[in-house]
């Protein structure tokens, strides 16, 4: 018996110390090239550096840089904006449940899997920098799907789901397909706030950057009534269409886009996530400071 | 829901091969074009149909209509029938209407993937959530034939396969507790909408666009209505009073849509589902206002047919073969979009989408009971 016992010891030992190297081996940042310059200065800028002192690192956000293909200069993705009900769902608990709504770029359509849609690819680059924290992300998109349609969704599913965070995935169908603007605005801004008195923090993440529309002009009306939405609601918006526009001309020969031609291929959908994990984790240090000082 | 009334009318076809218009065929008819009309989304004409009076759509007239003939089917069948034959009568329903689904999605299938390449714009492969046959083809042929890959607009029939499966169970509650059955239906339901419960979709995650727990309340609640017993002379002893509030419910549902007076699931208390108007899950503001609109128009066709005769006869022919109507009606449906999409939308487009579809959708009626009258 006492055999037994100390082998299994030593066995569970083992798969401490292996579960345990598996896990550096996943933090550990996979060798940053040059290109990734530029996202290391972001890191700090945003005080990503989790000093054991500090308590703003006692919620166990480690930012991740940007891989290589995918670096973009932070102010390029986003402007800093509070994510109140997500800091203090990681100060009180260990899980965190997210709810990705949009349409065929949040289902995937392109993507080799359902493993490398920007949901799934999202889950895991969250869990990896939120060390002990359980991340759920719910898929709730419907291809083809405009503003309208997807806000009445939201709105249920909100509350059936009851997410800490929603990510909104908006704009291109609406674009696409000549929806008012005016009318997209009003949708977006109502949902936003009714999100938010129920203490629900929203993520807008804007249109998709295709060549194909790169002159349309109702394309940029969208576009801008997203950046009119997010200036004025102080809401984070991940600017999708400048992030990848930036990749497109930095990097002419890297293929993003699907055999159509519009949706993002499992490259483009692990920029997409890189992108949208970069912004939000920035957002819980920058609102993780305030409090202490 | 043509064969259902079809097999509970006299069978003496020697006399007669279709029946004569009534009311439940006449608002089948109702409700078959206006779903027509409402699965075309933008069309001028749209601002016309039911549900922008009130909170209820045409879905909720089809799916009561569609309980009270079962009753008429279940009230036709001779008390001697074993359960296990009122069963399968009852349930073979379920497979007509499930083969009905197939055939029809994959011809929208079809017809998306033509306008696609005609229009030479891939976009168009991912309307009404179709991405996934397109784009994950394995997973989702699997999911078009379990039901849970349901395209956009082409949602309602799966709840109808259900419902029908549900048929032998309802026919043999009503034959042995007739009592229970109501309350029954209205406890499934309330549960439901407290716990928010719905058939989940693959490989598309999500629920039901219809859930099929919370509709069968208004399925079963017609199957009380229709036929004859204690619940038709209650009816009959308060008509008026019945009427007067089904009135002010019709009124106080004009009012409130006119205003845009729509709960906000975000504020209303908990379990909200009770508190807003959501059609998913079939909420009390839809049930009532259905129920009101049935207490006021019910009965109102004696009127009708006395003074627009040639109009209550035409929906009548449509209600009565509402399958086949169906079925052509939601392709021409989606023709109709892509239409409107590829030739920019006016006033006379719309008028020749309108003007197309009621026509192919009375010649898919006029066939089907020419075809009646040569079998006989």
């Amino acid at each position: 018996m006492a055999y037994t016992s100390q082998g299994l010891k030593a066995g569970l030992l083992v798969v401490a110390a292996l579960g345990l190297g598996t896990a550096w081996a996943q933090l550990a940042p996979a060798q940053p090239p040059a290109d990734a310059v530029q996202a290391a200065p972001a890191k700090e800028t945003n005080g990503a550096d989790p000093a054991p002192a500090d308590p703003p690192s006692a919620n166990g956000v480690v930012q991740l840089p940007l891989s290589a293909q995918c670096s973009v200069p932070s102010k390029e993705i986003a402007a800093p904006a509070p994510l109140p009900a997500m800091i203090a769902k990681l100060e009180s608990g260990k899980s965190l449940r997210i709810l990705a709504i949009g349409s065929s770029s949040t289902w995937g359509v392109g993507a080799t899997s359902r493993q490398k849609n920007y949901p799934s690819q999202l889950e895991t680059m969250l869990e990896k920098s939120m060390k002990d924290v359980n991340v759920e992300i719910v898929n709730r998109g419907v291809s083809g799907e405009t503003t309208e349609t997807t806000s009445d969704r939201l709105r249920t599913e909100a509350v059936l789901i009851k997410p800490d965070l929603v990510l909104w995935q908006l704009g291109t169908n609406d674009a696409v397909q000549h929806v008012d603007v005016e009318t997209f605005e009003h949708t977006v801004r109502k949902t936003i706030k009714a999100l938010r008195r129920k203490h629900i923090d929203v993520v807008l993440v804007g249109l998709q950057y295709t060549p194909n529309y790169s002159r349309d002009e109702h394309y940029f009306a969208i576009r801008d009534a997203l950046n009119r939405i997010a200036t004025d609601l102080n809401v984070l918006y991940v600017r999708r269409y400048a992030a990848m526009e930036f990749i497109a001309r930095t990097k002419a020969n890297m293929k993003m886009l699907s055999d159509d031609n519009f949706h993002l291929n499992d490259l483009g959908y692990q920029c997409m996530a890189e992108h949208i994990a970069q912004a939000v984790t920035a957002n819980l240090f920058v609102r993780r400071k305030k409090p202490a000082s | 829901m043509n064969d259902v009334a079809i097999s509970a009318a006299p069978r003496d076809r020697k006399v007669k091969t279709t029946r004569a218009p009534n009311e439940i065929d006449f608002w089948r008819g109702i409700a078959l074009v206006s779903i027509f009309m409402n699965h075309i989304p933008g069309l001028w004409y749209e601002q016309f149909t039911h549900k922008n009076f009130g909170y209820t759509d045409s879905a909720e007239l089809f799916v009561l209509l569609a309980g009270w003939s079962l009753r008429i089917l279940v009230d036709s069948q001779p008390r001697s029938l074993t359960p296990l034959r009122l069963s399968l009568r009852l349930g073979g329903r379920a497979v007509s209407i499930y083969a009905a689904q197939l055939v029809i999605t994959t011809i929208a299938i079809a017809l998306t993937a033509t306008a696609a390449l005609m229009l030479n714009n891939a976009l168009i492969l991912q309307w009404n959530n179709a991405a996934a046959v397109f784009d994950e083809p394995v997973t989702a042929h699997i999911g078009i034939v379990i039901l849970s890959h349901q395209l956009g607009y082409f949602d309602i029939l799966p709840l109808y396969v259900v419902l029908m499966m549900m048929g032998p169970i309802i026919g043999l509650i009503y034959r042995y507790v007739p009592a229970a059955l109501l309350p029954l239906s209205l406890a499934i339901w309330a549960a439901t909408l407290t716990f928010g419960v719905n058939i989940p979709t693959w490989p598309v995650e999500g629920r039901w666009f219809f859930d099929p727990l919370a509709w069968q309340l208004i399925f079963v609640t017609g199957f009380v209505l229709g036929g004859t017993g204690a619940a038709q002379s209650a009816i009959t002893r308060w008509r008026l009073p019945i009427r007067v509030l089904g009135g002010i419910v019709v009124i106080l549902g004009y009012v409130g849509t006119v205003l845009a007076w729509y709960p906000e699931p975000l504020e209303v208390p908990e379990p909200f589902l009770f508190f807003v108007a959501n059609k998913t899950f079939l909420t009390p503001l839809r049930y009532f206002h259905a129920l009101g609109l049935v207490a006021f128009f019910g009965g109102s066709f004696v009127l009708l047919i006395k003074y627009l005769r040639p109009i209550c006869r035409f929906f009548s022919m449509l209600g009565r073969n509402s399958l086949y109507v169906f079925c052509v009606g939601s392709l021409l449906s989606l023709s109709g979009q892509i239409v409107r999409f590829a030739i920019a939308p006016s006033l006379l487009i719309d008028t020749i989408v309108v003007i197309v579809g009621i026509s192919a959708m009375s010649a898919t009626a006029w066939v089907s009971e020419w075809r009646t009258r040569l079998r006989d």
